[in-house]
């Protein structure tokens, strides 16, 4: 029973179409409307911080959960209607790689392969083949509780392509790794890309940007931003923020120094951010701009007679990328 | 069904590779190697007695049954909760109820391996007597029956949480509950406790096994009470989709 059989459709034909998924958890709303689609040969990143919706709409996916309201079509085959064609389809490493410890690679490996109904004779050939396209060569015979953590990674990813599935989902593969590992399962994800479509997810911006053909950022349960990674950075690039510390010239309030800084030509927003207190008392404020304009402000702290302490970029981590889109969304 | 199978022989590898396995199996071979050779009181012993015969090895198995085969059963799916892997179970293309039935028969294979070990007690006495073979026979089915009932039960337990001591601790209570708390509180809520409710109880369904005797009743039963709990484990595993 493989799924080679389905004969591959026009070139970037839907294979994954998501419409308005709403999870709701007792009193918690994890998804509140997600849809998105993914297109044969894809990498699509699915982006977010902890608790955004992303394993739940992965959990849907792979049929683990059902949906309150929404419908998911993998193939064509509806989850809900169809779960176990859907589950043929489908390769799927949950987050942190759950195994069977006490069971030797190989065996778990036929487990896995029987319960998908492979014949015998099949059967030792896709394992054979599924141990060597992820490099576990050397460690068949080893029980699984003995491998490093890159290695179980290994054995996760091995279970999930061991059918050649037309889709792979794949929950945080590189989460708990240490680098080296996650260099080898990156590169390890970019060639399964070449003949797979995959879902990765991951709150990991440049692992993304490393991996991933497409981007869909899900936050607080919604999509927030869907599209190539050139289009993303567009999006992000149009907003510079800084941090600016200073010691106040005497007579000046904060507030006072953040009217000014505001109405700096191209800021568009500078507020208090917070006192910092060592090791000279200083007042830290953030300003957004269209352009970097750290040469400006450092200019007009001088004339004020303010000290400059601190004068940098805001690293964009993932929270105030987020937080960009978000207010991009809402604008 | 190949599924099923494959499913069942890796629940019977895991269950043999766990020192709970044998910890039970000892259990019941001492438990029933003692009632073999000395009778429930002593009397009725092996080697006065004048009389071939395993009553009160099948009167009283069900008892050590009761309290082992949970704890053979708690890891079935707490275990597989606890560490996650039961999210690629269940999402792999087979249904909910080959997932149950694989596991049930798994623990099955448990069961028989132990009780054919036991075929050592009538083959003592078939070297020095002449014993009833279809006593013995009706004793095995009766307990491979209830054995079965017992494992179920202590499945759907185990199906409940992710914590297999509390799944154990359940799985007793259930089992000795059927096997022996019926009776007991139907005695002393009734003078004649009404037949229909009699017949809840294991005991009373197993009488006419420990005699040598198999009641298509009997066995109806027993494998009503198994395919009740397989259904309540499988609704139990797809409770996930309405949480």
């Amino acid at each position: 029973m493989t799924q080679s059989s389905s004969p591959q459709t026009q070139g970037a034909a839907t294979v994954i179409a998501v419409r308005d998924l709403v999870k709701q958890y007792d009193t918690k709303t994890a998804l509140a409307g997600v849809s998105f689609d993914v297109h044969a040969g894809e990498i699509m990143g699915l982006l977010g911080p902890n608790g955004a919706g992303k394993s739940t709409t992965m959990k849907i996916l792979t049929t683990f959960l059902t949906a309150t309201s929404g419908a998911v079509t993998v193939d064509g085959h509806d989850a809900q209607v169809d779960p176990i064609k859907v589950r043929e389809i489908l390769g799927y490493l949950p987050e942190s790689t759950p195994l069977y410890a006490d069971m030797v690679v190989w065996d778990y490996l036929r487990y896995v392969g029987a319960m998908r109904n492979y014949p015998k004779a099949e059967l030792d050939k896709r394992v054979a083949e599924a141990i060597r396209m992820v490099g576990l060569q050397e460690y068949v015979g080893f029980q699984i509780s003995q491998l490093s953590k890159g290695y179980r990674q290994r054995v996760g990813l091995a279970q999930a392509l061991l059918h050649n599935p037309k889709v792979l989902i794949l929950d945080e593969p590189t989460s708990g790794l240490d680098p080296n590992q996650i260099i080898e399962i990156r590169n390890l994800i970019r060639e399964l890309g070449k003949s797979h479509t995959i879902i990765l997810s991951s709150h990991n911006l440049a692992e993304v940007r490393q991996v991933c053909d497409r981007v869909v950022i899900i936050h607080r349960g919604k999509v927030v931003a869907d599209g190539t990674l050139d289009e993303l950075e567009g999006r992000l690039a149009s907003s510079h923020p800084i941090v600016v510390g200073l010691q106040l010239a005497n007579g000046t309030s904060k507030t006072d120094a953040a009217a000014q800084l505001q109405s700096l030509a191209g800021v568009t927003k500078a507020l208090v951010s917070h006192e910092a207190q060592t090791p000279v008392a200083h007042t830290i404020f953030e300003v957004e701009a269209q352009d970097d304009l750290r040469a400006q402000v450092a200019a007009w702290a001088a004339k004020q007679g303010h000290v400059v302490l601190e004068l940098r970029r805001k690293s964009m981590d993932l929270e105030g990328i987020f937080q960009t889109l978000t207010q991009d969304a809402q604008a | 069904m190949n599924a099923v199978l494959t499913l069942a022989r890796r629940e019977m590898a895991a269950t043999f590779d766990s020192p709970i396995a044998y910890i039970a199996g000892s259990v019941f071979l001492v438990v029933t190697g003692l009632l073999f050779f000395f009778g429930y009181d002593g009397s009725a012993d092996f080697f006065a007695a004048r009389e071939a015969t395993l009553r009160p090895l099948f009167e009283y198995a069900p008892w050590t049954l009761a309290i082992i085969l949970p704890a053979v059963t708690m890891r079935l799916v707490a275990e597989e909760k606890k560490s996650g892997t039961l999210e690629l179970l269940v999402t792999l293309p087979v249904s909910d109820l080959q997932i149950v039935l694989g596991k049930l028969l798994g623990a099955f294979g448990f069961l028989a391996v132990t009780l054919a070990v036991t075929a050592i007690f009538p083959l003592m006495i078939a070297s020095v007597g002449n014993p009833d073979l279809g006593a013995v026979i009706g004793g095995y089915v009766g307990l491979l029956l209830i054995g079965t009932a017992f494992l179920a039960l202590g499945l759907l337990t185990s199906t409940w949480t992710h914590n297999q001591i509390v799944a154990f601790i359940i799985g007793l209570l259930l089992c000795v509950f059927f096997w022996t708390a019926t009776d007991a509180l139907l005695k002393l809520a009734f003078d004649r406790p009404p037949v229909a409710l009699e017949l809840l109880s294991f005991r009373t369904q197993f009488d006419a096994f420990a005699k040598g005797v198999i009641d298509i009743r009997n066995v109806v039963y027993f494998l009503s009470v198994s395919a009740v709990a397989v259904v309540a484990s499988t609704y139990s595993l797809q409770s996930r989709h309405w949480k």
